[in-house]
């Protein structure tokens, strides 16, 4: 859809010079050399795979990697998956998954900027502390939180206890209807601190004299944010909030470190189960059509992905 | 009068305990988040000092009763099979995400000033074609990479690793730069050729200096995203001499599943050096966010 449409941008660029495209292209041979080594570099490790993938999701493949041995099945795995009933549980867990995580992580980021914007005493010992979950690893982040969520010496749970909420301390991640919903704390964790710092950026480009004189004006605290500094943070805010959509949508590491999509698959989304049916149960066919599916969908995400990113382009082409 | 002064001064108590309210919601929510954020690391930290036993009490021991560095004393031995692995783990790590960062900020830098700067035919394709790479996952090329690997004999070998994390920190990187350089007037390096450099020398005496914070943001980016990676190491290192820290200490864990003080030791550790290159240099990753990102 995106290359579509880069592809026409390009071809009206070149409409003033058409004797010549490329008498042009050649005109700038030399701009070319530097972006050949990041071209070469995309070209080698995604071109290439996504290629393979789409032509692995049409055959039947046996287990190991043994792929001359496949056979040609046309659609078949395309309708396996979507007959399936897992297919349906994965997709609604990817969707609570990532729209909660989204969600939850853009409005705790942006209150925290909101919140830090101010200056006080040890305000950048406490931005610097909140910003720590979002560069720890994801391995070491599932590891703390499991064992935090631990059902025997979890501190959680020892908490609940000794508040006398229960009487014998919950089990998070094993339990079916909680798991997910543990997972996303997790996520949100290690993700609002992203949106921390981006909403803070945003936060510097608001204009000062405008809040300023919306004070004078009589505009009260939440006046002031509603119709002077939201408005200015439109655009960051779609970009945070499509990279934060798109790295949820892609997660894998702490749903599959922690739980591994259990218990009985209460915890899989779209990544873990393709992980699961290529590398678990070597289905690499099935696995493969799974990938072009999700591949559909972010092209179609990727289209305001792309959009939002280069937004700037688009203001100084029309101007 | 004086009721004229007296509603002013009641509008006045108003207005303040309003924002005043403002203000202590920010910081009660503030006291929130910093629990939130805080006390999983904390509980991480007072873990890892316990003994296997202390760690397995219940209800658990709020602070250990005979706090030791043992975990970390036998994660940082070279003379014991644990300390062995563990340093090996982390020099692995920190080999990779090194020369991964420096070849980033190598192939980064002038793509993100080309497509800044110059108006060649398919500039717009190839940003995007650059950017869409964000957006799919891992997962998706495993399988054809895995095969790609091995039949350029990658496989088991760090260079695969390398190669392929370049090209998940080049599409951030890029954009992040390309705001950059779109925020230096082209004024100043017209004026540096008109004195006679050329375009290269231009380049790297006028415009690099000045983007150094995006340089650094692009190169903290990368080397963290190297840092904390583990599906691909999961998937293309199997020799144990080989692994990188994630992936080194999920098979160690995945065996020896009841040692938590040496899980959160170990995990303590391998967040040290990443937190610490990040505090140091956040300034900058926030600068170059405000004017490489942020500021259109």
């Amino acid at each position: 859809m995106t290359i579509v449409t880069g592809k026409t941008e390009a071809r009206r660029k070149l409409q003033p010079v058409r004797s010549g495209a490329l008498r042009n292209i050649w005109a700038h041979r030399a701009d070319y050399a530097y972006v050949l080594p990041a071209i070469a570099v995309m070209l080698v490790v995604i071109a290439y795979p996504i290629y393979y993938t789409i032509e692995l999701s049409f055959y039947k493949t046996p287990p190991g990697l043994q792929l001359r041995d496949k056979t040609f099945i046309g659609f078949d795995n395309y309708t396996t998956i979507l007959t399936s009933e897992v297919f349906w549980k994965v997709t609604w867990n990817t969707l609570i998954w990532t729209f909660g995580s989204t969600f939850i992580s853009f409005v705790l980021g942006f209150a925290t900027a909101l919140a830090l914007h101010r200056d006080f005493v040890g305000r950048g010992v406490l931005r610097a502390i909140l910003i720590i979950p979002w560069v720890i690893s994801a391995v070491a982040a599932s590891y703390i939180w499991k064992w935090i969520y631990h059902s025997d010496f979890g501190i959680i749970g020892a908490v609940l206890v000794g508040l006398g909420l229960t009487d014998r301390p919950p089990n998070f991640i094993d339990n079916v209807s909680t798991v997910l919903p543990s997972l996303i704390v997790v996520n949100i964790w290690r993700e609002f601190p992203f949106a921390m710092i981006m909403m803070m950026a945003g936060l510097q480009t608001v204009p000062e004299q405008l809040l300023r004189a919306a004070k004078v004006d009589g505009a009260n605290a939440w006046q002031r944010f509603w119709h002077v500094t939201f408005p200015h943070l439109r655009n960051v805010s779609v970009v945070t909030i499509l990279l934060l959509a798109v790295a949820n949508f892609n997660s894998f590491i702490i749903p599959w470190i922690m739980t591994a999509g259990g218990p009985s698959n209460a915890s899989h989304i779209w990544i873990t189960h393709i992980y699961e049916l290529a590398f678990g149960r070597q289905r690499w066919g099935v696995a493969s059509a799974y990938s072009v599916l999700l591949f559909l969908i972010l092209m179609a995400l990727g289209y305001f992905y792309v959009r939002a990113l280069s937004g700037n382009e688009r203001k100084e082409g029309s101007a | 009068m004086s009721t004229i002064a007296e509603a002013t001064a009641r509008g006045q108590t108003r207005r303040r305990m309003r924002i005043d309210g403002w203000r202590w919601a920010g910081r009660i929510f503030l006291l929130f988040m910093l629990l939130y954020t805080a006390v999983p690391m904390i509980w991480m930290l007072i873990t890892s000092i316990k003994s296997g036993f202390a760690a397995t009490q219940f209800p658990p021991q709020w602070w250990p009763d005979e706090p030791t560095l043992a975990s970390y004393q036998k994660l940082l031995d070279p003379q014991n099979s644990v300390g062995q692995d563990f340093l090996r783990f982390f020099w692995n790590s920190l080999f990779v995400s090194t020369v991964t960062t420096i070849l980033s900020v190598i192939v980064a830098v002038p793509a993100a000033y080309a497509f800044s700067r110059f108006t060649f035919p398919g500039r717009n394709f190839l940003f995007f074609a650059v950017l869409l790479r964000n957006m799919f996952p891992a997962v998706i090329f495993l399988v054809p990479l895995f095969i790609l690997m091995r039949a350029i004999g990658l496989v088991n070998t760090h260079g695969s690793l390398i190669l392929t994390y370049l090209t998940f920190g080049l599409p951030l990187a890029i954009w992040l730069l390309k705001g950059f350089y779109d925020n230096i007037p082209v004024q100043l390096e017209q004026a540096a050729r008109i004195d006679g450099a050329t375009r290269f020398q231009a380049f790297i005496m006028i415009v690099m200096p000045l983007s150094t914070p995006g340089i650094i943001a692009t190169a903290i980016y990368s080397f963290i995203g190297a840092w904390n990676e583990y599906i691909y190491a999961y998937t293309f290192l199997s020799k144990n001499e080989q692994l990188t820290l994630p992936v080194g200490i999920q098979r160690f864990f995945s065996e020896n599943t009841t040692d938590f003080p040496g899980l959160m030791a170990a995990s303590f550790m391998m967040s040290v050096p990443v937190v610490v290159l990040f505090l140091v240099l956040q300034r900058y990753f926030v600068r170059a966010l405000t004017e490489g990102a942020v500021k259109h």
